[in-house]
């Protein structure tokens, strides 16, 4: 007797064929056991059965309900279904591109926001670090630095050193920009951090040490600093010496004493190239010293959990904690959010993010949505054209559960075949999505830390989005083709009913209304961006530089400051070809606004007014005019006389029909201002907005410290540029001085315009396109259907335009219902895209007229070409078609 | 016959296999059959896709057996040549004999 039969043959037999070849299994064991062959030579044997051969159900086995066949059916039907699909080729592509294509940008989306804020901080052990931040109820008042969610250093020592469950907790303030001193300052993004700081992470220096307890100990004093490995490499060329050496950060000695990991770059997501310890908040030069404040918020919190403890437990001791904190204040009440750690976790910022990203998922989801309205409506078409085989397969008895298995077999081999070619887009697409994002961002924008391509999560991701998509495309074309009404379906011939004619086209309709709204979503964008470039902001931008350096960061005091401001407004002045020099709080247009709040005498309540503080050069250097009173003297913006001009809407706000020259502005805690002048209206706050409330006020002394310059000239930019930095350098050759043109401000406008404008206008495009073919798809389907009937009316004499028209007609009615809900869901929609359209109204009739023009007209081509082929039919073959 | 089948050379082997084979032809025989007279090798898998394309067609029938102990409580796949099949072997083996006929091999060919 042989050895026994191997047991995985039999198992390999079942998976594959379940009991429908016994009699080929029985043969193997009949010769096995005769000792015919060797184990070789048997599972050869076997493997071949595997590959080449055919189920033939055998009635000797009575099968045990559909189950039975549940694996052996998906078999067949998934070999089925590859069969057709490769029949129809042209099908088959259409189908899966479209698929590919929505599954593609989404994922590619995904991509992007996972990067950004939904993977764990790129730390070891990362899924054990948690964020902690917390909402204060019950206080009067509360400094903030950065976000009111973040804690005071007493605070972070409560929950530091009274925790049970965290085996440690760093703090960090993650906003902090300084100045590093030498031949060639530049200005650092870092944090200062508790001393546990790298401890907590598990991020230990690649050279050199962490801090230790020690640095943090005395306030003020440890003068420390950890490098990037980027820093490190770029600025200090890899020096292997650099511990121990001298640095030189807003003027302050530093020992550098490690150099972190290459891939750490910090937990924000810029990335971070210092860090020093928190103790030297004040000596980095800040005018205010808040490090032992209790009342402060300026520090992120992350911890690292103990083993085996879980969120919960985190939660439920912090609390505790808080609690404690809160009975040191009448009526303070905390409440702690605790998560794991991650990019943008701040409150503030998740709320921002998460906007964003809902916004982007459900444009990128309509463009998925049209792909899978149009292979669902392909499927219908097809469906209908297999109706004959459906009601066959029916009236033999196949149960409907078993025919819609099939179809969805069909559907999901779509889905994923799709998914696959789209995951590969996806990669693809983040790249590209992620190289336009930058390359379209302002010039100032940061280094980010958060470059991170496809995970197991975006994985996921995919793999979810295809089974849903297949399922979502599938379901109903073979709910409908299913339908057992085998008596009508067998007397038709190969027409589908009344129902799924209104489905498909309640399809096309959806699709022409979603990409309607991406595409008039970008029209009314490109129309806001074209104004953006074409606007005149009402002032000179041309030959304008902006000069901005940091004096507080390098020690000055304000006295200092204003000596120092009028020997460098000198200097640059005598430069050949400046013809003007003046200062001001901040540029026109940029991204930063000085507010306050000020009343009137005789009148209630208060006023929220802009404001600028500039020197007398202002006006006509910018050209804008004062067009009543007088402008500042010289004198006047030197001692900060309390003046100030108006512009002609604030004007005509608080004084209509009045003089407003000599009225008298009160502001809490200064002496009362009276106004000289009037200043014509000019776009210098936001851009297309110029009637705002707007002051501008003399740049006087306590000013001087944070004033930025306006250099006019009439040379070249790049060699007036140079001018200036030699000019300041010459004065203060540690200063960072950046030197930009006035216009690139702006860049700051046009950049969110124009990603989001290209953004919906690509989608949009992919929406059209995917959204004529359903058309095209649909109206050729219909003619193909009524050849017959096209037949017999030219036979009978109607003539060929007026067979289009009818063709054309009925296939353009749910289009021109798809567009008009199109248009109406995008008017009722628009209002979020107001900040970004620069003054166009958010129903901008040319966006809401040529869109939908353009649309219609594509959509009407889509459908002429399957028509015109309708008159091309010979009567004698439309009679005898069936 | 509008439209004639033709057999193919390895279908006539397996045809003629059951023929010979008479009453006992199910897989192992029909296999070791073929093994011993063409000296070719031959599996399973192959053997079963082609009997179910010449049953497909009609040239053969199927039916199943008892279980047999032997072969792990298992039946046999029994075959036999229908009367189509018949007619297919007879026009193949017309169609080769014409053209044998009066062909003389070369010499060299024979070789061996």
């Amino acid at each position: 007797m042989a050895a026994k039969f191997p047991r995985l043959i039999v198992l390999l037999f079942r998976l594959r064929f379940l009991r429908s070849a016994e009699f080929a299994l029985g043969d193997l064991m009949e010769e096995w056991n005769a000792g015919t062959g060797t184990r070789r030579w048997l599972w050869r044997q076997a493997l071949s059965m595997m590959w080449l051969g055919t189920e033939r159900t055998h009635s000797a086995y009575p099968q045990r309900g559909n189950n039975m066949n549940l694996i052996s059916g998906f078999w067949s039907d998934l070999r089925y279904a590859a069969r057709t699909l490769r029949k129809n080729p042209g099908f088959a592509f259409v189908a899966v591109l479209a698929i590919s294509l929505g599954i593609g940008v989404n994922t590619g989306i995904f991509t992007v926001l996972n990067g950004v804020a939904l993977r764990p901080l790129p730390v070891p052990g990362a899924a054990d670090i948690v964020s902690v931040y917390q909402t204060i109820r019950g206080l009067k008042s509360r400094n903030v630095h950065g976000a009111p969610s973040l804690f005071s250093w007493p605070e972070y020592k409560s929950y530091r050193d009274d925790n049970r469950v965290l085996s440690g907790l760093a703090a960090y303030e993650p906003f902090l920009d300084v100045t590093l001193g030498g031949a060639q300052p530049q200005q650092l993004f870092g944090q200062l951090t508790s001393c546990n700081y790298f401890d907590v992470l598990n991020e230990p220096p690649a050279l050199g040490r962490a801090f230790s307890a020690s640095d943090c100990a005395v306030a003020r004093e440890g003068a420390v600093a950890v490098l990037s490995d980027n820093l490190w490499r770029t600025t200090f060329a890899a020096d292997p010496a650099i511990v121990g050496r001298k640095i030189v950060l807003n003027r302050q000695p530093f020992t550098v004493i490690g150099v972190a990991p290459a891939g750490f770059q910090g937990t924000e997501p810029m990335a971070s190239q210092f860090w020093a310890p928190v103790t030297m908040q004040f000596p980095l030069g800040r005018d205010i010293d808040w490090f032992e404040k209790p009342d402060m918020s300026w520090l992120v919190l992350l911890g690292r959990t103990k083993p085996g403890v879980s969120r919960s437990q985190v939660r439920a001791d912090l609390a505790v904690i808080a609690g404690r904190i809160d009975q040191l204040t009448p009526d303070r009440k905390t409440t702690l959010q605790i998560e794991t750690g991650r990019f943008l976790s701040m409150p503030e910022e998740r709320k921002y993010v998460t906007a964003v990203g809902a916004v982007l998922l459900s444009a990128v989801g309509m463009v998925l949505l049209i792909a899978c309205a149009n292979v669902a409506n392909l499927l219908l078409a097809r469906a209908a054209g297999r109706q004959k085989e459906i009601a066959i397969r029916l009236s033999v008895g196949a149960s409907r559960g078993r025919l819609i298995r099939q179809l969805l077999t069909e559907s999901m081999l779509i889905a994923l075949l799709g998914g696959a070619l789209g995951s590969l887009i996806a990669v693809w697409s983040f790249e590209a999505i992620v190289g336009f994002v930058f390359s379209h961002l302002p010039r100032e924008a940061p280094p980010v830390a958060v470059g991170v391509g496809p995970d197991i999560r975006v994985l996921g991701y995919a793999v979810l989005l295809t089974l849903i998509t297949g399922i979502v495309f599938g379901l109903i074309p073979a709910l409908q083709a299913s339908r057992p009404d085998v008596n009508t379906a067998l007397k038709q011939s190969g027409i589908g009913g009344k129902s799924s004619d209104g489905f498909r086209h309640a399809l096309v309709g959806t699709q022409v209304a979603v990409s309607m709204m991406l595409l008039i979503a970008a029209g009314l964008l490109l129309r806001g961006l074209y104004l953006a470039q074409t606007i005149d902001p009402g002032f000179e931008m041309k030959n304008v530089a902006a000069v901005s350096f940091d004096l507080r960061g390098q020690g000055y005091d304000a006295a200092r400051a204003g000596i120092f401001q009028r020997q460098v407004m000198d200097r640059l002045a005598a430069l050949p070809g400046v013809d003007a020099v003046t200062e001001a709080g901040n540029t026109p247009l940029s991204d930063s606004h000085r507010g306050t709040v000020f009343s009137l005498p005789g009148h209630p309540g208060d006023y929220q007014v802009e404001f600028n503080e500039v020197s007398p050069e202002f006006f006509s250097l910018l050209g804008i005019p004062i067009v009543r009173g007088r402008n500042f003297t010289g004198n006047e913006a030197r001692t900060g006389a309390a003046l100030a001009i108006v512009t002609e809407s604030t004007a005509r706000r608080f004084w209509p029909n009045q003089d407003s020259i000599g009225k008298i502005l009160h502001m809490e805690g200064e002496s009362d201002m009276q106004v000289i002048g009037m200043a014509k209206d000019a776009q210098v706050s936001h851009l297309a907005r110029s009637n705002e409330t707007y002051l501008y006020l003399p740049a006087g002394p306590k000013q001087q410290i944070r004033m930025k310059l306006l250099v006019h000239g009439a040379d070249a930019f790049a060699s007036t540029a140079t001018g200036i930095q030699a000019a300041i350098h010459s004065l203060d050759p540690g200063l960072v001085v950046d030197v930009a043109k006035l216009e690139d401000n702006l860049e700051v406008w046009r950049a969110p315009s124009r990603i989001v404008a290209i953004l919906a206008g690509s989608l949009g495009a992919l929406g059209m396109l995917l959204a004529c073919i359903g058309v095209y798809g649909v109206v050729s389907y219909a003619v193909s259907r009524r050849v017959r009937e096209i037949g017999i009316r030219m036979t009978l004499g109607a003539d060929a335009r007026e067979v289009k028209r009818l063709i054309l007609r009925q296939a353009m009615w749910p289009v021109v219902i798809g567009a008009l809900v199109g248009i109406a869901g995008c008017a009722a929609v628009s209002q979020i895209l107001k900040s970004m359209l620069f003054g166009i109204s958010p129903h901008d009739p040319l966006a809401f007229v040529i869109v939908p023009l353009v649309l219609l007209s594509v959509a009407l081509l889509a459908s002429y070409v399957p028509a015109r082929r309708a008159t091309k039919v010979d009567p004698m073959v439309a009679l005898r078609y069936e | 016959m509008a439209s004639r089948e033709h057999l193919g050379e390895f279908e006539q082997i397996v045809l003629l296999a059951v023929l010979r084979l008479g009453e006992n032809a199910y897989g192992v025989p029909v296999r070791q059959e073929i093994e011993k007279r063409t000296r070719r090798s031959l599996t399973v898998g192959a053997l079963y896709r082609t009997l179910d394309r010449l049953e497909d067609k009609g040239y053969v029938a199927s039916w199943f057996s008892d279980p047999v102990p032997e072969r792990g409580g298992r039946s046999k796949r029994y075959f036999r040549v229908e009367p189509l099949g018949i007619r297919a072997l007879r026009q193949s083996r017309q169609e080769l004999a014409a053209m044998w006929d009066g062909v003389e091999l070369p010499k060299a060919m024979h070789g061996r």
